[in-house]
């Protein structure tokens, strides 16, 4: 009876390591577009307020996530687009370090209550380490992020569409607090305090 | 079983533990990279022959390095450090096997060993013992195509010694400028700080970088040099390093002049194909170079193989040597001497 209590435990062990690890697949996020490119899309209700009063929001917010570049109006009415690039990892622990840089571009629309956005145009660039022991981009290669498995294998791929799939949660509640024109929800960072009164 | 819930637990717990860092926003972690490599040669002459580095040993299994570097960014302040051990840690606190502090004695194998610290988002300033910023090939086998090296890196520096700035005007444009140690290579000056270094990196599209590069000073002498890459399509690479040298006046007379070309094919994701041609002259004088006599030239080339297997690229390569005069150092199989040397080597090389 003890064995088997214990095999429970392991079992229910088991099953939280799979709980954990499915709760941390961002790439989940992730879909594919018409074109079988990948895209993070989303549509916002944003009740009572005005296309132009979204528009002017969502331009701010593209001039303050990405300073290094200015967005560009789109050809349809009440849109925009901004571009920009981040760092993904690859290796875990002690031998994590740069694997490369992931370009992207963000579009978000407008009408009456009501805005959508999309990620998309992901291109990793690969980084190699470079003479003096940093991690550089390799000049002239470019992959567009719907050919990495092709390249890199799946594991690999994985990990990236993990980080681009976190990436893209986190820009999304950056663009929500924009619209909402609220500042970004901070956590609550609980100080923890020991009485010393009694003892 | 209780050993088995332990580690279960741990490895839950690591899952977690790990998740929490990766969401935290902070400065990189700690870098760790490097790589080993090993090789086998053989000369068809059934002794080394070649002057140029490394893949030394015929007939052997032998060992190239274990390379490891970490670097580490806080901020604006980085390090780098790679390999091992230096001065404090040896003849300046530890005596040799003799149980003498004897300098001249120490193996400190330092690549790198420097900081540096972004001024602006633009300027950057580094202050070390830096790697050479002259030349194509380098001393990591994970940082060269070919396994054997060529006569314009055999010759020219490995390591520079000391502080430089780095502007970057745009991302296509940069100009580096710094003063180094009188002599190449060495962890201390002889005594001066006396070499004028400088780089202009220019990309005029994307895919092609060209580095112009120059070091002079009156005892490490004057090199002027320009290496380029250009990734021409996703298959298709072609590389150039062109370099002159001449003597500082303190050391002697002449030096030497080449060119090598690296064109580079992907026939697939993981095989790639390339060739060295290198033409490498040396000057008339007394300047002794780890090639042909002074005034003679010899023309290279090389064929090989980087077959990759994720972190590990299997390396064959076959490189001929031809040599303007007999007399240029050459000994053949029965002992006479030679223009030509040839040699086959198979390397592996694991990076991480």
């Amino acid at each position: 009876m003890a064995y088997l209590y214990n095999m429970k435990k392991i079992f229910f062990s088991l099953a939280c390591l799979l709980c954990a690890q499915i709760a941390l697949a961002q790439k989940d996020s992730l879909q594919f577009d018409e074109g079988n490119n990948y895209i993070y899309y989303r549509v916002i209700d944003k009740p009572s307020l005005t296309a132009d009063t979204l528009y002017k929001r969502g331009w701010d917010f593209a001039i303050a996530f990405n300073q290094s570049a200015k967005p560009a109006k789109g050809q349809a009415e009440n849109t925009l687009n901004t571009s920009g690039k981040f760092l993904v990892y690859t290796g875990v622990s002690l031998m994590k370090k740069e694997g490369g840089q992931i370009n992207y571009t963000i579009n978000i629309q407008t009408k009456d209550q009501r805005y959508r956005y999309r990620i998309s145009n992901f291109v990793f660039i690969p980084y190699q380490r470079d003479r003096f022991g940093n991690m550089i981009p390799i000049p002239g290669i470019e992959v567009p992020l719907e050919k990495m498995t092709a390249k890199y294998g799946k594991k690999e791929t994985d990990n990236y569409l993990d980080q681009i799939g976190s990436f893209c949660i986190s820009t999304g509640v950056k663009l929500k607090s924009a619209m909402d024109k609220q500042p970004a929800a901070k956590k609550a960072e609980t100080i923890k305090k020991v009485s010393t009164e009694n003892w | 079983m209780k050993k088995r819930l332990l580690l279960l637990s741990f490895l839950v717990a690591s899952v977690f533990a790990a998740s929490a860092q990766d969401t935290t926003k902070a400065d990189p972690p700690l870098m760790i990279s490097g790589s080993v490599d090993t090789y086998y040669k053989y000369d068809f002459s059934k002794h080394s022959n070649l002057p140029t580095s490394f893949a030394s040993d015929n007939n052997s299994v032998s060992i190239g390095m274990i390379d490891l570097a970490l670097k580490k960014k806080v901020g604006k302040a980085a390090f780098v450090g790679e390999l091992s051990f230096g001065p404090r840690g040896q003849a300046q606190s530890i005596p040799t096997a003799a149980g003498t502090y004897d300098e001249t004695n120490n193996s400190f194998h330092i690549q790198n060993l420097y900081v540096s610290y972004d001024v602006t988002d633009k300027l950057n300033l580094t202050g070390g013992y830096m790697a050479t910023f002259m030349g194509y090939e380098v001393i990591s086998p994970v940082g060269n195509f070919n396994y054997s090296t060529s006569y314009l890196f055999t010759n020219g520096p490995f390591q520079n010694p000391g502080f430089k700035a780095t502007y970057a005007f745009t991302s296509k444009v940069s100009l580096m400028a710094g003063i180094f140690n009188d002599t190449w290579n060495y962890y201390t000056s002889t005594n001066q700080v006396n070499t004028f270094g400088a780089q202009l990196m220019v990309a005029p599209v994307t895919g092609w970088t060209a580095y112009l590069n120059v070091l002079t000073g009156k005892l490490s002498g004057t090199e002027f040099d320009l290496t380029t890459s250009y990734q021409i399509t996703d298959a298709f690479k072609l590389g150039l390093n062109a370099a002159t040298f001449k003597a500082a006046d303190a050391v002697g007379t002449g030096g030497f002049t080449g060119v090598a070309l690296y064109p580079q094919l992907a026939v697939s994701k993981d095989v790639t194909l390339g060739l060295r041609g290198e033409y490498f002259k040396t000057k008339t004088g007394d300047y002794l170079t780890y090639g042909p006599s002074p005034g003679s030239s010899v023309i290279a080339g090389t064929i090989t193989a980087n077959i990759k297997a994720g972190p590990l690229t299997v390396i064959p390569e076959f490189r001929f040597d031809n040599n303007k005069d007999v007399n240029d150092g050459f000994i053949s199989k029965s002992g006479a001497p030679t223009k030509n040397a040839s040699q086959f080597v198979l390397a592996a090389v694991y990076a991480f």
